[in-house]
């Protein structure tokens, strides 16, 4: 422990302490901007500084270790004027159209300002400006950054992308892809992680809310909507309730209200996913242990960020993964075959729209690959923060909606499609189902939970023991099967390393693109409570303890779906709808043609360009201290009144002579 | 050579005594200078030719020709030396190298003009070894620098190279090196000075398998380049040096760190590594100890963040160059996560040699505090740039003096620029400072790396600090708020400023944000970014307010802010270029009123004036400077021959006040000038019987005649001035009768009387003051004029007074300066003047006492010779007593013309705000003075002065007066005169001065005639034509 003084006041922390950590547990609030708990201690933004005694400068709080005997000032009048300053600075060089910016009121920035009580910068000079950068699933306006890096952190250091990177130097450094490149044309995996850790209007999502409410207000289509596992944990948040809250009643009643005419649920398909991706699973296992030709490890294929991680990244690996479709567009396909035929709709007119946790998603739905029959599965995206905007927008007010069931008969589902919402919940559903399949008894965990794989670790493994298995699956006797969940993309480069090596000792693997699964996806609420990830997943496992049903196979409406329509998993049709295939892009899409951009955006040559800033033409003018101004009109003028007045006076001077001469000539006359 | 493994001493011994023996085979020795200036000054051919030239004459065998680094004196490379003679050759090309070989080889004649020119001695000096420039210098890292074969290993071994290393790897504990270099008191020269053995030390005792040694060669600052020299002229010290110093620290790995835009250090580096390695002096078991050491260059990208030791590592480890938050510092934590010790190429070159000698030796040179000696790096506006090592101490102004030679072109100094675009300035009352880390950092600058730019009258600080920031700006990283945005809004600022749109506060707004800068930012680059602005707002705050209250750039340099830089340092800002273009289209009577709508003594100043214009007079650069003030002599001169053909003055209706001014000196005419032009009724006291004051008093007549001034005054009197002869306030009126009558008053009495010189016999019969004895000769007076006339002083009236003197019948006149003659402030033309004349000037002498002869007249001067000494707060030496030289002259006059003095003795000196000096206080930005209603200025106020300072003083006078009595301070000029815009587009042709007629020195000794007889008017149109016309801008 170490002593140090804090305002006067004494305390005794940890060494390895930071001074604003150790601020904190003394109740003093150190203001900052770029600092991100856990996540992003960088000290780019100075505001954090704190006085300490005996330092040569201002210390940044966020990063200086609190040493014996340290004393602090964390609110001298020193400080406080330096903050205000740097404030003013970070002012000076940002887009300040908060009204309307989309981030207003909910932007980190403006909160510092009304913290720091400053009202004005006094600096008026150069203003970076660039480019709207837009592709289909994240939008960058970097007019609006404040260089906190918070964004370069995710990228790099959790997620492994290495996409967003300081470019430039001094006041010209700009966050981007290398070159300028817009954000559509490398390999960003869409993760939208930077769109949540962004304090500023920054990084976002890119806009899906028009197509929806357009497709609402046309009487002609049939609105159809559906919503992620991770969804019902987290909007709450979004109208004032704690993190991990179960709303799904709530949600399912504002998305009617909103409109839509049928609510589904993408936990359906999840329930539907692990009849797929099981039998799928089963098979290459069988195929590997008779000799045939099977990739091994399959790896989860639901995360849509995670597929064009390793579309760029392992190319050659992509047998590995699952040929499942994710959920929601398995959805997608289902409602415009199989629902379409049933209530006699034609899908042409059908409009549907999937409320994810993920931005990826949204790039997801335009791949060429999520198309049947000229269609494609999913016609918009919205994120959670999106939805809740709409909800807000739409004049619903959410916390008082009674509850309301989904729409079947694509709206039922089991415990097990809960959780595929956080990290390591795929893999549960699917063993849940799987070792059932191949044993007939229950997975032997308590409470069905695979304790192993549950949690925020970066990287779980587990080993399943099959021991007396059905009959068909006799060749399975005795089999350990070897699993591994990561989520984050650093942890599954680890694992992919390891493939790609031929040295992975694991036959399935859930990858999840965010760290956490989709419980803290990209399109997620950003919020600000360290627990906010626990509180979540708490949220998802409870909400998978409610039901009665807590495992896939057990959803009678799955069961009624194969009977009636896909006849059994990984049959012809079930193939033709719910499977699909990867496209290799390469690191720096060196494989593809295609760029994924909205049409809507400008031309691509243009995308992410600087603009050119006119500097002040100065050489032009005149010189400044210029000589006074010679007021010749004054100057003329008043020179006529002198010629006037002089030919007045020389006119009275001859009139006086004349006279004096008359006088003279009347004095000389003799009288 | 084979690469044959050193190992022991006795290896070394073997090819150092091989290699010296080699060389005594030769008779000559010729050293061709490598290093990056010469290079750039294309050395190559001098080279050649010399090796061509060797050849032709048969003599390759008795001659070894080598290029070394830099010899240090880049101003006038390319360079060579001659060994054995040590002569030194200059500014060489291929002609003047292949003379020099047949002189001085075969006739073994030195060719003089070839050699080193010492500007300030005035003549050549051919021995290296006398010249100031290296006699004053110690080299210590720079010992091999210029002298060996830079290529050459066996070259740095016969230098005593590698010694060091085998003592200390073979011979010393580790501890045993740290506690040497403790001793020596060496610092790191890489700005911060932590002391080196300190650091080692840290190092030494993390605890950690690994450990790097990194030496940061990435020099970035603007004009430096001693680094590099090191590098270049003797890269195996380096390495020498590393090798100690990853031995003390117990790393195995070194990494140099040099600049991408080092692209001949890094080949030599390269190539020298190589060559280490290859003798087993790099690698496994150096020296066959435990030890082992290798090194690797890495090449810098380019960032000036990059010389900071944490951005320095990411940039080595692959990474963007940022800084980090420190601690952990780079000994705990550094390159690739292990302790790291960082050092510049100077520390470690300063390595062998203190391992060799002990750190003892080394301490011995240096200061108290600071040992040792410091490379140095000048640059700027000083005679000889290049790189000089001096122990540490030296007074700066030494450094810029002694051995940089002074500012070029006998310019003023104004500042040094020392520890790069993040030191400060050291300003001319701080010359005498010693380059110490402490000393400096008392005058608020760094010993930095070692940057000295010198600056001179020219230099406008405010752009300065400009220059300096927007290197910074875009040299800053952008990690931090602080730095990132703060420099570019400083530089904003600045950048306004200089465009004259700065507004009152921004000073203050720069100060603020500089120190936040300072307070806040992550990085030593940013904490130290506003330093330059921060220490010029500070010496030179009055340049920052000039700029921004009276959008006056003083150096000329803001050129949005005036016409040309001869309008802009003319004190009265006459429309030089303006009359140029008038003159050269035989206007000359619009150009006659041109001059006088800003000045209303064209004749006068066309004769007198100190022409301040000229010096900054672009066509200097071309050939001379345009005779701006012979022009404006030449059109007064025509305008009063043709008087009917120039329009009157155009008066102003009366406004019903009155102005009295007192002193009808050319400051108080100027003001009441001005004054009756707007209407108001001017009343001008005179105590003499002639106006003209100074002019009329204390110019000799053969420098202005009394018709010119009689014809100036009596153009004031016709724009309505009252003169008042023979009227003294104080005697004839009272003070305060004229402050009952007037609505102001103008004190322009000036300082007419002369300042003693406090030494016994001053009141002897034959001592006459300066301005007394020329007084009386204006008024042709009788003087008893001396033989043997001695005049003391340097100033304008000395000369005046010898001059004179002679011209009174002096049979012989002779000046006594307690200076150098150089250092007179008299004008140049007028001292050349005098010595054609015959007269005689002795320098550093000053008068203790004049003596009496037998008739009780003065017969007999003692004096006292002088000697420089340190500087001055004017930046001059100061002139010291040489004790017990006391010798005497004959003499039988004696004029002492120091300096004179103001006196009022119209007013009681509490009643009014006076200097020190006796002058008149003045509020600021006005003419007025602490008393209400009553003004001031010429050279009551400035102490003695030039008239044109006079003038402006009383133009701005008028100006204060009008507004003070509710007008709008605007200046009645007459009509305005359209001036023809310049067509010419010819090329320029270099072309001198059209010359001015002038009496010869014999007939002028004898009489008072004019001197100087003016221009022949077609001689006058083409010299106005010569003009560039700086006005013009896109």
């Amino acid at each position: 422990m170490v002593n140090i003084t804090i305002n006067g006041n004494r305390i005794s922390v940890p060494e390895d302490t930071t001074i604003m950590e150790a601020a904190k547990s003394m109740n003093i609030h150190i203001p900052n901007l770029c600092y991100l708990e856990n996540v992003h201690q960088f000290g780019s933004c100075r505001i954090c500084v704190v006085e300490v005694e005996g330092a040569k400068t201002l210390q940044a709080s966020c990063l200086a270790k609190v040493y014996e005997g340290m004393v602090v000032d964390t609110n001298s009048p020193k400080v406080r004027k330096a903050r205000r300053v740097l404030y003013e600075l970070l002012l000076s060089d940002h887009a300040k159209n908060c009204l309307s910016c989309k981030r207003n009121q909910s932007c980190e920035l403006q909160e510092l300002g009304k913290t720091l009580g400053v009202e004005e910068t006094r600096f008026n000079g150069e203003h970076s400006e660039y480019n709207l950068d837009t592709s289909v699933s994240i939008t960058r306006d970097m007019s609006k950054c404040v260089l906190c890096r918070r964004c370069v952190t995710i990228c790099n250091e959790v997620q492994g992308t290495g996409v967003l990177n300081a470019q430039n130097r001094g006041f010209e450094t700009v966050i981007g892809p290398a070159m300028d490149l817009p954000v559509g044309n490398v390999n960003c995996v869409f993760c939208g992680q930077c769109t949540v850790v962004c304090p500023v209007g920054a990084l976002k999502e890119t806009d899906g809310t028009k197509k929806v409410w357009d497709a609402l207000g046309d009487p002609n289509k049939r609105c159809i909507v559906q919503v992620a596992p991770a969804i019902r944990v987290a909007i709450g948040e979004e109208f004032g309730f704690e993190p991990g809250s179960q709303v799904t009643g709530k949600l399912a009643q504002s998305l009617k209200t909103m409109g839509f005419d049928d609510v589904f649920d993408t936990d359906f398909t999840a329930d539907l996913t692990i009849m797929e991706e099981g039998t799928e699973f089963l098979t290459r296992v069988k195929a590997a242990l008779t000799g045939e030709n099977a990739s091994l490890p399959m790896i989860t294929s639901c995360s849509p960020g995670w597929i064009k991680y390793i579309e760029h990244t392992y190319p050659d690996l992509l047998d590995h993964l699952s040929t499942c479709k994710s959920p929601h567009t398995m959805l997608g396909a289902l409602t415009k075959t199989y629902y379409a035929e049933k209530i006699s709709v034609d899908p042409k007119d059908m409009f549907v729209v999937s409320v994810m946790p993920c931005t990826a998603k949204k790039f997801e739905v335009n791949r060429n690959e999520m198309k049947n029959n000229g269609l494609a599965n999913v016609d918009a995206v919205v994120t959670t923060r999106e939805l809740a905007q709409m909800i807000l927008e739409a004049g619903i007010d959410f916390k008082s909606l009674p509850d309301r069931e989904f729409d079947n008969p694509l709206g039922m589902s089991t415990g097990a499609a809960d959780i595929f919402g956080v990290t390591g919940g795929v893999m549960e559903a699917a063993l849940r189902t799987v070792y059932e399949l191949v044993t007939g008894r229950e997975l032997p965990f308590e409470g069905l939970h695979v304790t192993p794989i549950v949690g925020l670790e970066r990287i779980k493994e587990a080993d399943i023991k099959i021991e007396d298995p059905l009959p068909e699956y006799k060749f399975l006797d005795g089999v350990v099967v070897k699993i591994a969940v990561t989520s984050g993309l650093a942890g599954a480069k680890i694992l992919m390393e390891q493939i790609a090596k031929g040295e992975s000792p694991y036959h399935f693997i859930e990858v999840m693109g965010c760290p956490g699964g989709c419980i803290t996806g990209g399109g997620q609420p950003r919020s600000k409570d360290p627990d906010v990830r626990m509180k979540r997943l708490k949220g998802i496992y409870s909400e998978d303890e409610s039901k009665t049903l807590r495992k896939s196979h057990d959803n009678p409406y799955v069961t009624k779906l194969y009977t009636e329509f896909l006849e059994h998993p990984n049959s012809h049709i079930a193939h033709k709808l719910l499977h699909t295939h990867y496209t290799k892009r390469g690191k720096s899409n060196e494989f593809v043609e295609i760029k994924y951009l909205l049409d809507e955006v400008m031309p691509m040559s243009e995308q992410g360009k600087k603009v050119e800033i006119k500097k002040k033409e100065s050489s032009q003018k005149p010189a400044k201290r210029i000589h006074e101004d010679l007021e010749s009109v004054r100057v003329l003028s008043l020179q006529a009144e002198v010629n006037r007045l002089k030919k007045e006076l020389s006119d009275s001077m001859e009139t006086i002579d004349i006279l004096k001469e008359v006088m003279s000539d009347l004095s000389k006359k003799p009288s | 050579m084979t690469a044959e493994k050193i190992k022991t001493i006795a290896d070394l011994e073997d090819i150092r005594i091989k290699y010296n023996k080699d060389l005594s085979k030769y008779k000559y020795q010729i050293l061709v200078c490598a290093g990056a200036g010469c290079i750039s000054s294309n050395c190559a051919t001098v080279r050649d030719a010399v090796i061509d030239e060797v050849n032709k004459i048969g003599m390759q065998e008795k001659v070894k020709i080598y290029e070394t680094g830099c010899m240090g004196t880049c101003a006038v490379g390319p360079v060579m030396l001659i060994l054995p003679d040590r002569v030194f050759y200059t500014e060489l090309t291929e002609k003047k190298a292949r003379e020099i070989i047949h002189a001085h080889l075969i006739r073994n004649e030195i060719i003089q003009e070839y050699t080193f020119f010492d500007e300030s001695l005035k003549k050549h000096v051919p021995e290296m070894d006398d010249i100031n420039f290296f006699r004053k210098q110690i080299r210590i890292a720079l010992r091999n620098c210029g002298l060996i074969e830079y290529g050459s290993i066996q070259a740095y071994i016969a230098n005593g190279g590698y010694f060091a290393a085998y003592k200390a790897l073979r011979e010393m504990s580790q501890l045993d090196v740290i506690g040497e270099v403790k001793k020596s008191g060496l610092k790191g020269r890489g700005g911060a000075g932590f002391p080196a053995g300190v650091k080692w030390e840290a190092g030494y005792k993390q605890n950690s398998e690994e450990k790097y040694l990194v030496c940061n060669a990435d020099e970035g600052d603007p004009g430096a380049f001693m680094d590099r020299s090191i590098i270049e002229g003797d890269p195996h010290t380096v390495i020498e040096g590393m090798i100690i110093a990853g031995y003390a620290i117990g790393a195995n790995m070194g990494y140099i760190y040099i600049r991408a835009e080092y692209p001949i250090a890094v080949e030599r580096m390269k190539a020298a590594l190589e060559e280490a390695r290859k003798c087993g002096l790099l690698g496994e078991r150096i020296f066959d100890s435990d030890f082992s050491f290798d090194m690797e260059i890495r090449i810098g990208a380019g960032a000036f963040v990059c010389g900071e030791e944490t951005a320095l590592m990411a940039s080595i480890e692959g990474h963007r160059g940022e800084p980090r938050q420190k601690p952990p510092f780079p000994f705990q934590q550094g390159l690739f996560g292990k302790p790291t010790i960082i050092n510049n190429i100077e520390t470690f070159a300063n390595v062998p040699p203190i391992l060799m000698n002990g750190g003892e030796w080394y301490a011995k040179f240096g200061t108290d505090v600071s040992k040792g000696t410091k490379v140095f790096a000048l640059a700027g506006d000083v005679i000889n740039t290049g790189i000089v090592e001096v122990p540490i101490g030296m007074p700066v102004g030494d450094i810029i003096f002694e051995i940089g030679g002074g500012v070029r072109e006998k310019k003023k100094f104004k500042a040094a620029q020392i520890g790069g675009p993040s030191g400060g300035c050291v300003m001319m009352e701080n010359l005498n400072v010693p380059a110490e880390y402490e000393s400096l950092k008392k005058i608020d600058t760094i010993m930095g790396s070692g940057g000295l730019i010198v600056m001179n009258e020219d230099t406008c600080m405010v752009d300065t600090a400009r220059f300096f920031l927007d290197f910074i700006k875009d040299e800053s990283c952008g990690k931090c708020v602080a730095c990132r945005v703060g420099t570019k809004r400083m530089l904003e600022i600045l950048e306004r400023i200089t465009r004259g749109e700065g507004e009152v506060g921004d000073v203050e707004l720069l100060i603020e944000l500089g120190e936040t800068i300072k307070e806040t930012a992550m990085c030593g680059l940013g904490q130290t970014a506003p330093n330059p602005v921060l220490s010029t707002i500070k010496y030179f705050r009055e340049e920052y307010d000039e700029h921004i209250k009276n959008k006056y750039c003083r150096a000329g340099v803001c050129s949005d802010l005036f016409i040309s830089p001869c309008e802009n340092t003319c004190p009265a800002n006459v429309n030089v270029p303006g009359y140029m273009a008038l003159v050269a289209s035989g206007r000359f009577i619009d150009a006659y009123n041109l001059i006088r709508q800003e000045n209303p003594f064209p004749a006068i100043c066309g004769r007198i004036c100190t022409r301040p214009c000229e010096k900054k007079c672009r066509r200097r650069t071309v050939d001379e400077a345009i005779a701006i003030c012979d022009l404006k002599r030449f059109v007064a001169d025509y305008a009063m021959q043709n008087e009917k053909a120039y329009t009157r003055d155009i008066v102003f209706p009366k406004n019903g006040k009155s102005i009295a001014v007192i002193g009808a000196g050319a400051s108080g005419l100027t003001c009441a000038y001005y004054l009756a032009k707007i209407g108001y009724d001017v009343d001008v006291y005179e105590s003499n019987d002639t106006a003209g004051g100074v002019l009329a008093y204390g110019i000799p007549e053969y420098r202005l005649p009394k018709d010119v001034l009689a014809h100036e005054v009596k153009l004031v009197e016709q724009a309505g001035v009252k003169i008042l002869l023979g009227k003294e306030v104080g005697r004839d009126i009272t003070f305060k009768e004229l402050k009952a009558t007037y609505d102001a008053i103008y004190i322009a009495t000036g300082t007419n009387l002369p300042q003693k010189i406090n030494v016994p016999g001053e009141t002897l019969p034959g001592v006459l003051h300066g301005i007394e004895f020329l007084k009386l000769a204006n008024m042709h007076k009788n003087i008893d004029i001396g033989a043997n006339v001695m005049v003391i002083g340097g100033g304008n009236t000395a000369i005046d007074s010898a001059r004179t003197a002679l011209r009174l019948g002096a049979k012989k006149v002779t000046i006594l300066y307690r200076r150098t003659a150089d250092a007179m402030p008299a004008l140049e033309q007028e001292v050349h003047e005098a010595m054609e004349e015959g007269i005689e000037v002795v320098e550093l002498v000053a008068p203790v006492r004049f003596i009496a002869g037998a008739n009780g007249r003065v017969n007999k001067i003692e004096c006292v010779k002088m000697r420089l000494g340190d500087f001055d707060a004017s930046g001059r030496r100061r002139s010291v007593l040489v004790e017990d030289s006391n010798f005497t002259l004959d003499t039988d006059m004696i004029i002492p013309a120091v300096s004179q003095y103001a006196d009022f003795p119209f007013i009681g000196k509490d009643e009014i705000g006076v200097t020190p000096w006796g002058t008149l206080v003045l509020q600021e930005d006005m003419q007025m003075t602490t008393m209400e209603g009553v003004f001031a200025g010429g050279d009551v106020v400035r102490g003695p002065d030039e008239v044109i300072r006079a003038i402006a003083d009383g133009k701005q006078a008028a100006i204060s007066i009008d507004k003070y009595l509710g007008g709008t301070g605007r200046l009645n000029k007459g009509e305005a005169i359209k001036v023809p815009e310049h067509t010419d587009e010819d090329e320029i042709i270099a072309h001198n001065r059209f010359p001015l007629e002038m009496l010869n020195a014999e007939t002028r000794k004898n009489s008072f005639e004019e001197v100087i007889k003016g221009y022949h008017k077609l001689n006058a149109m083409a010299e106005a034509m010569r003009c560039l016309h700086c006005e013009r801008r896109q």
